[in-house]
């Protein structure tokens, strides 16, 4: 009986325990891999095999098949057979002559091992899709440094200039002012060439000239203008990040593009891992993806579940009036998931996927146009401290678990103490009023209210600035943010115990570990809680618990 | 506290378990391993040189063999030679710590299928360590499995899915040898939020009856959260 074994290293024709011949692969990684694939040629073996002129038994499935296509007679080795190879590996390769001894066979096994492993990750990390997710997380990341930037700089700046932090708002035109230096060198000009409109200016230069604000030294302003200058340089790189996602996109995934926007789509492709997965999620999973927090309370405590996660940022979405936007999320998540198929699996631009999107929202509109009773509830309030959600526990993986999840409500306590996005002091204003106004509701809207400002940040922030200014104004909240600054640093101040904690897993790097892991949604959900047995670690010294004394 | 880590260290003097050491660090009695490669770190633990020879510091809190040994493990089939399957090996923490067990005889195969930690596995652990075989696959298809040859003596599995116990019975179906151990780690949570962990962790022994008798279930606590580890030896 002839066999024919694939082996790591190469392919030998055995004849019972004999070995009739050996062909050994001269680059062990590609040669292997194209016999897996079944694009492998195989001639010399093949013509050897014909000249044999015999029934052969076949070692790997992909060998069977190539040689099937060619004609060969030949049959899969039965499990007994196999397992004999499987177990005697390192002795055939050694009677192959492609190793010495076994120890030699072990080596070129590994270096096999290596090799092959080594080509799948760098054939992984060169697709395209993961380096536009990274550009959108650069672009996440730096919307929130800048913020952060921007308000020591006010804070700085405005030991100098008070008055100035509360007419300007864009970062970018705070930062332009600050670049031109002290307030008495201030002109028309100067504010005319940061692009401020004519009534602005007027009142901009009045202001500048009896300002409240002490002198402020050459050192310390170069210092403060190169924090500025800093804040500049992001505001160019987040507008190439936005060029760059945009067009990347469109080329790797112009459907998906059509269907979410390129910013929207890139960051639900960041967080379903990669497009391939992403066109192997259901639909139900990319409606919610961004809002995992929300998702599993609802699967433990069986409140409600969320209707959306990251979708929340698409324009149809919220758009819609409240009580529709389950509704668009669900068709337009089910578009999504159908785009990134064709993205992946099909070709070109699919455009009935927009119009029949388009047309079921349409229907969504017209159906429920007013909201039902149901609708108008009031959403369910959660404990805060009670049950798995609250308590000083998980507040370790507080911090990473805001930037982790898109739809969660609670959230947004910590985006102001944070400083938030762009222009987040702005709606602050607003959400204080709206407080006051609803009442009890407050939670559920603040949510709303928190995306949805997200998303118009980003359109507001080269336009129209006035209108904010004036709600500010009216809010009264020049105190109120005032205080909020204080309090960001209390909390700071009196949260040592989570933020050691938050170092201790950062010198562990487990965190990180996990993290990278990616995809499951699941195991992010584990690793923030085992951030929290970190934080018993800090407290309780190496409490023990068997399952049997429990 | 010290008299537990005390009784623990005895214990592994006397029963002449020479896998894994008890090294005094900042006034601790901390878990160690002998390092295989000598200046070599994989996770920036810390590195003790005692009479010449170098330990790598064992973190229980990363490492769930470690906190399984923290938490009173009774049997401990780790030793020269042993052959090890290790499905999810991530990083390579604890591959490499059982790299250094199973010494240069023994053999690690490590299985793991994202390509974002095998990079750094990669690069910390295989290739300095000439017996870890990285195979970078899914466990769900051993068949597919390269440079993997024989039976295994043992088989550890740290898998975060759904069907883990699953992945792991076949893998061990088709790797493990007789009487060979088997260490599951069982992650309550990515098997099912919404169930009581200690519910999770009976349904899943249960499902392993069939073919292991269960030897030992360790609670990680407090070193993970919601996790077990299930010692079991192979029937057939």
């Amino acid at each position: 009986m002839y066999s024919v074994i694939l082996t790591e290293l190469g392919i030998s024709v055995f004849n019972e325990e004999k070995l009739e011949r050996a062909f050994s692969f001269s680059n062990n990684v590609k040669e292997y891999l194209a016999v897996k694939n079944k694009e492998a040629k195989l001639n010399e073996l093949i013509n050897y095999l014909f000249s044999i002129q015999r029934g052969f038994v076949v070692s790997d499935e992909s060998l069977l098949a190539i040689l099937k296509k060619n004609n060969v007679d030949c049959q899969i080795m039965d499990d007994s057979k196999l397992e004999i190879i499987q177990s005697s590996k390192p002795q055939i390769i050694v009677d192959s002559g492609f190793a010495s001894n076994p120890e030699d066979a072990l080596g070129k096994l590994r270096e096999f091992a290596l090799g092959l492993s080594s080509s799948i990750v760098t054939e992984v990390s060169e697709s395209p899709d993961l380096h536009i997710i990274q550009a959108i997380n650069s672009l996440d990341e730096i919307d929130k440094i800048a913020n952060a930037l921007s308000s020591r700089l006010r804070e700085w700046y405005g030991l100098h200039f008070p008055e100035l932090d509360n007419i300007i708002d864009s970062i970018n035109g705070y930062a332009q002012i600050v670049m031109v230096g002290k307030r008495e060198s201030f002109t028309k000009q100067t504010f005319e060439d940061a692009g401020f409109p004519e009534s602005k200016v007027d009142m901009l230069s009045l202001i500048s000239s009896k300002s409240r604000g002490g002198d402020i030294s050459d050192v310390n302003l170069s210092i403060v203008q190169s924090i500025a200058k800093q804040i500049l340089d992001f505001h160019d790189l987040r507008k190439k990040l936005e060029d760059h996602v945009e067009s990347e996109m469109q080329i790797i995934a112009p459907n998906l593009s059509a269907i979410l926007g390129t910013a929207v789509g890139a960051r639900i492709l960041g967080r379903a891992g990669s497009l391939k997965k992403m066109a192997g999620m259901p639909a139900s999973t990319i409606q919610v993806l961004g809002a995992e927090k929300a998702l599993f309370r609802s699967l433990k405590t069986g409140s409600q579940p969320p209707k959306h996660g990251l979708l929340f940022q698409h324009a149809m979405v919220h758009a819609a009036p409240r009580w529709q936007r389950g509704k668009i999320a669900r068709a337009v998540a089910a578009k999504a998931v159908i785009a990134a198929r064709v993205d992946v699996y099909g070709e070109g631009l699919n455009e009935t996927l927009l119009e029949k999107l388009n047309v079921r929202v349409g229907e969504i509109g017209k159906k429920y146009e007013n909201p039902t009773e149901k609708d108008m509830r009031k959403p369910q309030s959660f404990e805060r401290d009670g049950g798995n959600f609250g308590g000083r526990r998980r507040e370790g993986g507080r911090f990473n678990d805001r930037r982790r999840e898109g739809g969660d409500r609670r959230r947004d306590d910590e985006g102001r103490r944070e400083g938030g996005r762009f222009n987040d002091r702005r709606r602050e204003g607003g959400r204080f009023n709206d407080r006051r106004r609803e009442g009890g509701d407050r939670r559920r809207d603040d949510e709303g209210r928190r995306e949805g400002g997200r998303f118009n940040d980003r359109r507001r922030e080269g336009g129209d600035r006035r209108r904010d200014d004036e709600g500010r104004r009216e809010g009264g909240r020049f105190n109120d943010r005032r205080r909020e600054g204080g309090r960001f640093n209390d909390r700071r101040r009196e949260g040592g115990d989570r933020r050691r904690d938050d170092e201790g897993r950062r010198e562990g790097g487990r965190f990180n570990d996990r993290r990278r892991e990616g995809g499951d949604r699941r195991r992010d959900d584990e690793g923030r809680r085992e951030g929290g047995s970190n934080y018993e670690r800090s407290n309780s010294n190496k409490k023990r618990k068997r399952f049997g004394r429990r | 506290m010290k008299d537990q880590i005390q009784i623990k260290r005895e214990r592994g003097l006397e029963e002449d378990n020479q896998s894994y050491f008890w090294i005094k660090s900042e006034g601790e009695q901390r878990l160690a391993t002998e390092n295989l490669v000598p200046g070599n770190q994989v996770y920036k633990e810390k590195l003790i040189i005692k009479k010449g020879i170098e330990y790598r510091l064992w973190d229980a809190f990363r490492s769930k063999l470690a906190a399984s040994i923290m938490n009173d493990l009774e049997i401990f089939p780790f030793e020269n030679k042993t052959k090890v399957l290790y499905l999810g090996a991530s990083t390579g923490t604890t591959v490499s710590h059982i790299s250094d067990i199973v010494g240069p005889s023994g053999i690690v195969f490590a299985v793991e299928h994202a390509s974002r930690v095998a990079r750094d596995f990669l690069d910390r652990v295989a290739t300095y360590r000439k017996n870890v075989m990285p195979i970078l696959q899914d466990a769900r298809k051993p068949k597919e499995y390269f440079s993997v040859f024989g039976k295994v003596d043992v088989v550890y599995v740290d898998i975060a899915q759904p069907d883990q116990t699953e992945i792991a019975i076949n893998n061990c179906e088709m790797f493990l040898k007789k009487e060979g151990y088997f260490f599951l780690v069982i992650k309550t949570r990515s098997i099912d939020v919404t169930k009581a962990p200690k519910r999770i962790v009976e349904e899943e022994i249960e499902k392993l009856k069939e073919k292991f008798d269960v030897l030992q279930t360790i609670d990680l606590h407090p070193y993970d959260k919601d996790h077990a580890m299930v010692i079991a030896k192979y029937k057939n």
